[in-house]
């Protein structure tokens, strides 16, 4: 629709996209500068790496000295060190990294994704009685456990029954509930503190359950910590998709998971690449939980690396050869989903 | 096949949208919902396409109660205010979609696509994406989405507006041309008056959730039910202006005129529509006036008198011309005038006036 052009600020003149050819040669330089200047900014730490990774100790000592051949004479002896001497204990944590954060991402995604749809389009009211009650059958559980040294197997399903028969009995009487907003943000303040403060309480459960050093213990916990973004960013792209849509192919006879699979997902493909993108770079840098879940079986790169730096100090050109050959499967998904991240899908959908 | 609504009812929360709407639509009939926009209109389509539920009343699609019944078991087509196109879809594949979610077997399928795109001038674009489409375009996949299979009743949602003035006079016609060759029963919402008028068998026109008359054009237009629809339908609007009946005489300040005996007594407003008005000489009409504008509209005049502190418009020929200020009089017909009760807006019926004539 064409409706009358609301006045601009200078401040939204400033962000509107222009032609580059269109401008004034000065400001054509000034631009290009800047760009030029930012893309060294990028690219300099992956030079330093490549770099790095070619030098003897000695070469490293010297100095910032970033030319082959003319600075110093490039060596292999890293990438032998990694690829060769300890070869074996490179491999293992490389094929651990890529299990877990794919593993982990993939049921992140799948799991929140869903998660963020049922949010986006159905209204959900939980009482708020219902969830009180719930922390203090929680409450309960706990205090039996470490007070009066009840089993915890046996008082979990003791608690899961009293709350499950008290909330049953109760729920007519209670009245005051909350709303998909309400549990959209509960979702993600569980991101507000950092996941580490609960590294113990985790460290503790997978013992506990005798996962230490297993793939599904860093599976399932970077799920879990990652659930959250995946629920927000996946919320708002399911809640952009005008309803008008599912609701036109609803009445030509599509069941719910014939729309969620024709209509929905095709829609959301930008927002799932985006968001698989992003949760796996996360699960494939994690450090802190690794390092607590994980000591040798489920060791993950980013403990290789940080390990280059142990008694002998930083050994920056092992460090180096690692980060370069961890960057790359990364990389490579990125350039493979570059194509999903497209904007504009939208476009057509409904008259604006 | 026949749509019935009985006492439908519906709420948002605290807010009542729709009251006790009942109305029924005969099998092939095309039946107009028109009103101002937020007077529910929308809300009761996507009650008969089972898209919201009903807070009370029931709805009946041929002898079926519906009312608690899924949209897809419903069989009806609908075309949506917003178009609804599958934007990772072709048009053909837009188009194809419902006859995909019922199996039919593919050769069908593309006969049935490519026949409903011809008939909708869409042939040379099936392999388009939506976005790659005029607004005028998308408009008519939706419309051949809907037509592709034969629904127990078309549902149709503004499809016209959001054209151009030009394209929606020619779908204007290509619609009902195409109605009539289906003969599928259509309810069809729109706030344009004219829409409603060309288009329609029969109109009901809706106000703040309550139908305020149900009949045909000339019905609605020549025998309003009260104030709401005599002020709706018409352009220019019909003239009101303010009085009080007594004794067989309506009178205002600065006019007055004799009518036929009515039994009614108190505040009324008398309607006139402007087409039914001339001015004539000072002191010739029927009520004096002065004349405050005239604007040429093309094909005529429309000459705004005032009347003391009230105002009406007079369509006159495209060639009359007088100086603003020009003490004149209104002339019309009682027979063309309508009275309406000023507290219930409901319309005075006069003894005399002519039973309204049947389309
Ligand atoms: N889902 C909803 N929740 C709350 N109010 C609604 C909802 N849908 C419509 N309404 C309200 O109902 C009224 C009628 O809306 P609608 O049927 O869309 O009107 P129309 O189509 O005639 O313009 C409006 O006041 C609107 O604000
Ligand atoms: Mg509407």
């Amino acid at each position: 629709m064409t409706g009358a052009v609301p006045p601009r600020s200078w401040a939204s003149r400033l962000f509107e996209p222009r032609r580059l050819g269109r401008q004034a040669p000065a400001t054509r330089v000034l631009v290009y500068a800047g760009l030029l200047f930012w893309t060294f900014v990028v690219l300099f730490p992956f030079y330093w790496l490549l770099v790095t990774s070619l030098k003897l100790p000695i070469h490293v000592a010297d100095g910032p000295n970033y030319l082959p051949f003319v600075d110093f004479t490039p060596s292999p002896h890293a990438w032998h060190y990694i690829f060769v001497e300890i070869g074996r204990d490179t491999f293992r944590p490389y094929l651990n990294s890529v299990i877990i954060a794919g593993a982990s991402t993939a049921l992140a995604v799948v799991v929140g994704s869903m998660a963020a749809y049922a949010l986006a389009r159905i209204d959900y009211r939980p009482k708020l009685g219902t969830i009180g009650l719930f922390v203090v059958a929680l409450a309960a559980v706990v205090v039996a456990v470490i007070a009066f040294g009840v089993p915890w197997q046996l008082a979990a399903v003791a608690g899961i029954a009293v709350f499950v028969f008290l909330a049953r009995a109760l729920a007519g009487r209670f009245r005051r509930s909350v709303g998909n907003g309400d549990i959209l943000f509960w979702i993600i303040s569980q991101r507000i503190l950092p996941p580490v403060v609960a590294a113990i309480p985790i460290y503790v459960m997978f013992q506990q359950l005798g996962l230490l050093d297993t793939h599904l213990a860093l599976i399932l916990t970077y799920m879990t910590v990652n659930l959250p973004i995946v629920v927000w960013l996946m919320y708002d792209f399911f809640a952009s998709i005008p309803t008008d849509l599912e609701e036109s192919a609803q009445i030509d006879g599509a069941s719910r998971y014939r729309i969620f699979f024709d209509v929905v997902l095709p829609l959301a493909k930008p927002g799932l690449a985006a968001t698989s993108l992003l949760v796996l770079v996360l699960a494939w840098n994690e450090y802190l939980l690794a390092l607590f879940l994980s000591t040798v079986d489920a060791q993950t790169m980013p403990l290789l690396v940080s390990a280059q730096n142990a008694t002998r100090g930083p050994q920056w050109w092992y460090m180096s050869v690692l980060i370069v050959i961890m960057i790359l499967p990364v990389t490579a998904v990125a350039v493979a989903l570059q194509k999903f991240i497209a904007r504009g899908l939208l476009i057509g959908a409904v008259k604006g | 096949m026949r749509i019935r609504l009985d006492r439908l009812s519906k709420s948002f929360g605290a807010v009542q949208v729709l009251h006790e709407l009942s109305m029924t639509v005969e099998p092939g009939e095309f039946l107009v919902l028109l009103g101002p926009s937020g007077c529910g209109k929308t809300t009761a389509l996507r009650m008969i396409a089972g898209l919201e539920t009903a807070s009370g009343g029931r709805i009946f699609i041929g002898e079926r109660d519906v009312t608690d019944v899924l949209p897809k078991y419903r069989d009806v087509a609908m075309v949506f205010q917003s178009n609804a196109l599958y934007p990772h879809k072709t048009v053909a594949q837009n188009i194809a979609y419902p006859l995909v979610l019922r199996k039919t077997p593919a050769a069908e399928r593309d006969r049935a696509v490519r026949e409903v795109a011809r008939q909708v001038q869409l042939d040379a674009l099936l392999d388009r994406y939506p976005r790659q489409l005029s607004g005028g375009q998308r408009q008519r996949v939706a419309l051949a989405r809907a037509m592709v299979r034969r629904p127990a009743a078309f549902l149709m949602d503004e499809p016209l507006s959001n054209l151009d003035a030009k394209l929606r006079v020619h779908m204007r016609s290509e619609l009902k041309h195409m109605q009539h060759e289906l003969g599928v029963t259509t309810v069809y919402v729109t706030h344009d008056q004219i829409e409603a008028m060309t288009l329609a068998h029969r109109v009901a026109i809706l106000n703040q959730g309550r139908i305020q008359q149900l009949g045909t054009p000339r019905e609605i237009y020549n025998d309003p039910e009260n104030l709401f629809v005599a002020g709706f339908v018409g352009s220019p609007p019909m003239n009101f202006l303010e009085g009080a009946m007594r004794n067989g005489a309506f009178a205002g300040p600065g006019f007055g005129l004799n009518t036929p005996a009515a039994a009614h007594a108190g505040a009324a407003v008398m309607g006139v529509r402007p087409e039914d008005c001339r001015t004539v000489a000072a002191g010739q009409g029927r009520i004096e006036a002065e004349i405050y504008a005239t604007e040429l509209t093309g094909d005529h005049t429309l000459v705004t008198c005032r009347i003391g502190e009230q105002f009406a418009v007079v369509k006159m020929d495209k060639n009359y011309e007088q100086a603003i200020g020009t003490p004149v009089g209104i002339d019309f017909d009682v027979d063309h005038a309508f009275f309406f009760d000023a507290a219930s807006q409901g319309r005075i019926r006069m003894p005399t006036t002519p039973a309204p004539q049947s389309a």
